[in-house]
């Protein structure tokens, strides 16, 4: 039998939140709804405005761009506890991939323009957001760095 | 401090447009540091703790390779930041930093950042905000530079 978790416990409980702040959550769960997609279906795409951003409850997300001559190529594969899309947080608020789940995959998505409001208006909460973001996007970068150092050594 | 450096400081594109009062915190932990060619600015494992903002020349970050080999992880010039490893635990450097040519920076006291950031969240914000702008450009950037070099090694494969 399956427990039905509140949009609230999803958000509780994700990893990307984890010990917040309590006066924080709020932010999230009020501009937040809870997405389903089927494998295959796209959750945004390249070039188009970024207006969410996604915490991943389950299920799997391929991070994807267009190739001309290849089509579409995976730059990454996100799963549960991870955070999808970062940018909503700066001009131009335009995608730079596209996102499709491989899986049946749950999100919890945020409306970023309400998100984008709330860390101007509370510096508190916005300093906690963009620490929070960065500490994920150094994370990342240093995981593709990685993979580039290995593609390097294993060619001549 | 002085002027020269302070001014220094605050026309360096990564602090452009900061308020006078978050450039405050910036100023008062800034030092000048120059660096000949060849000289190490950090080392892969090393404690980190220094934020540099180069002013002029070139800086090669590398991974360092058994056999005292390294590979180019980029190439860094004037207007450039670089070190974000003293930003969050471990604090421990995870490439090392070289000069190719005779090149200056101005460079700041990470601890003294986060400790200024945690007491004041309008800077905390407003600093973390262009960490983060930087590490999503390079994140982009990176992504394409490695899906192209999957994409030649499947073409030569």
């Amino acid at each position: 039998m399956q427990t039905m978790d509140t949009l609230e416990n999803l958000i509780v409980k994700h990893p990307f939140l984890s010990e917040l702040n309590p006066h924080f959550y709020h932010f999230f769960n009020d501009c937040a709804l809870h997405r389903r997609y089927e494998p295959g279906q796209e959750i945004f795409h390249e070039h188009g405005n970024a207006e969410h951003f996604y915490l991943i409850h389950s299920g799997k997300v391929a991070l994807e761009t267009f190739v001309p001559g290849r089509s579409r190529v995976t730059i990454q594969t996100l799963g549960p506890g991870e955070a999808l899309g970062w940018s909503w947080l700066f001009p131009p608020h335009q995608w730079h991939f596209s996102a499709s789940a491989t899986e049946p995959t749950e999100l919890i998505e945020f409306d970023a323009a309400s998100l984008r409001d709330k860390v101007e208006e509370n510096r508190d909460f916005g300093n906690e957001l963009v620490t929070r973001v960065a500490r994920i996007l150094l994370e990342r970068l240093q995981g593709t760095r990685e993979q580039l150092i290995d593609v390097y050594r294993m060619r001549p | 401090m002085n002027d020269s450096l302070e001014s220094a400081v605050v026309s360096h594109p990564f602090f452009r447009d900061m308020k006078p009062e978050h450039q405050e915190f910036i100023a008062r932990c800034a030092t000048e540091a120059t660096f000949k060619r060849e000289d190490i600015l950090f080392r892969e494992g090393e404690p980190a703790s220094k934020f540099y903002l180069i002013q002029s020349g070139r800086i090669a970050l590398e991974a360092h390779e058994p056999g005292d080999e390294t590979v180019l992880v980029r190439n860094l010039g004037a207007g450039d930041v670089l070190g974000w490893s003293w930003l969050f635990p471990p604090f421990i450097w995870h490439f090392q930093a070289r000069a190719l040519e005779p090149s200056t920076a101005i460079v700041l006291n990470g601890a003294h950042l986060l400790v200024a950031a945690e007491r004041n969240p309008g800077f905390g914000y407003d600093l973390m905000k262009r960490v983060a702008q930087v590490l999503v450009q390079r994140l982009q950037t990176t992504r394409k530079q490695l899906l192209r070099q999957q994409i030649e090694s499947i073409m030569e494969g």
